[in-house]
């Protein structure tokens, strides 16, 4: 059912058209990464004030705030290039083992909300489980950050013929 | 004499030399394009770009610092395919125009609360070489080898 609606996504109109455009997916890669360090400053910086080891002069509640429209702004640009590139090769990353793990830290992202929103990051004064918030944040994003940069280290075979012939290319020469 | 360099000899030293540096260049790039995000009043207005930028220098140099250390790290495993490449070229001139900009006129600019115009100016230079960076990092791996005198 998944790998069908990937298949269905990249043949739509608009990721034939990225697919066949010449650096379409590069320029995209490289909105996604300039995108993710305006997003990573505001989460990180986020947390390192929660830690209390960066950004003291304003309290943690003011931080919070004013941090969480350039959050929103930011995840918004990173997801959207992301997804352009995903819909590129959709059936190929759906056989990605890092594509599966980064959707997968993606959900532990949510829970990580679930549980801290209402609790440290929407609290005037609560500093219990403030660092363990914080921490945890940290090393969820480090982990997207690994698992990111792993996508683009394996090419896994791609089974159904229509898109194998488009992505010969890239398959490395020991394997052709 | 053909001495092999110890960061090529595991495959994994590449990858995790490779995490730390998005990580700690995202960072820095980040911190700095935050004072540029105050300096053009679109975010942060709670305190002046000049009081941001002190509480966020630290964390900017330190993960400039990173960056540029895991960078030459990355380097060393293959300098022949770099320097020999017109989008690591290009990447490098952005990084020190960036850096020499960011730690002279950037500065004094955020730090002297200057003009409204001024600040904006700033601000958007200082995204744009930054961006640069970042474009031509990326690029190294798509643009064919060779600077193309050939």
């Amino acid at each position: 059912m998944l790998l069908s609606l990937a298949i269905w996504l990249q043949n739509t109109g608009l990721f034939r058209f990225l697919r066949e455009s010449d650096h379409g997916y590069e320029i995209l890669l490289a909105l996604h990464v300039s995108s993710i360090a305006l997003f990573a400053a505001t989460v990180v910086m986020t947390d390192l004030r929660l830690l209390g080891w960066a950004l003291r002069g304003p309290t943690i509640q003011s931080v919070v705030k004013q941090m969480r429209v350039p959050k929103r702004i930011g995840f918004l640009c990173v997801a959207t290039f992301g997804f352009l590139m995903f819909g590129i090769k959709a059936e190929e990353y759906y056989y990605n083992v890092f594509f599966r793990t980064k959707v997968l830290l993606f959900l532990l992202v949510a829970v990580h909300a679930l549980i801290f929103r209402p609790r440290v990051y929407n609290r005037a004064a609560a500093f219990s489980g403030v660092k363990l918030a914080a921490g945890c944040s940290l090393v969820l994003w480090l982990a997207i950050v690994c698992a990111g940069r792993g996508i683009g280290y394996i090419h896994p075979p791609v089974f159904s013929h229509h898109f194998t012939m488009q992505i010969q290319h890239q398959i490395p020469k020991g394997l052709k | 004499m053909f001495i092999e360099n110890p960061l090529n000899t595991s495959e994994w030293t590449f990858p995790i030399l490779e995490v730390l540096h998005i990580s700690s260049f995202a960072i820095a790039i980040g911190t700095v394009a935050l004072v540029d995000f105050r300096l053009l009043g679109l975010a942060l207005r709670e305190q002046t770009a000049g009081q941001l930028t002190r509480d966020t220098s630290a964390a900017t140099l330190i993960s400039l610092s990173v960056a540029l250390f895991s960078g030459l790290l990355l380097y060393s495993t293959d300098p022949d395919k770099f320097y020999l490449n017109v989008s690591f070229l290009f990447k490098i001139t952005c990084l020190l125009l960036a850096i020499l900009f960011h730690y002279t006129i950037h500065r004094r600019v955020v730090l002297s609360d200057s003009s409204m115009a001024l600040g904006r100016l700033v601000a958007v230079v200082s995204i744009a070489l930054w961006v640069g960076v970042v474009f031509g990092g990326i690029f190294i791996e798509f643009v064919k080898p060779g600077l193309g005198f050939d």
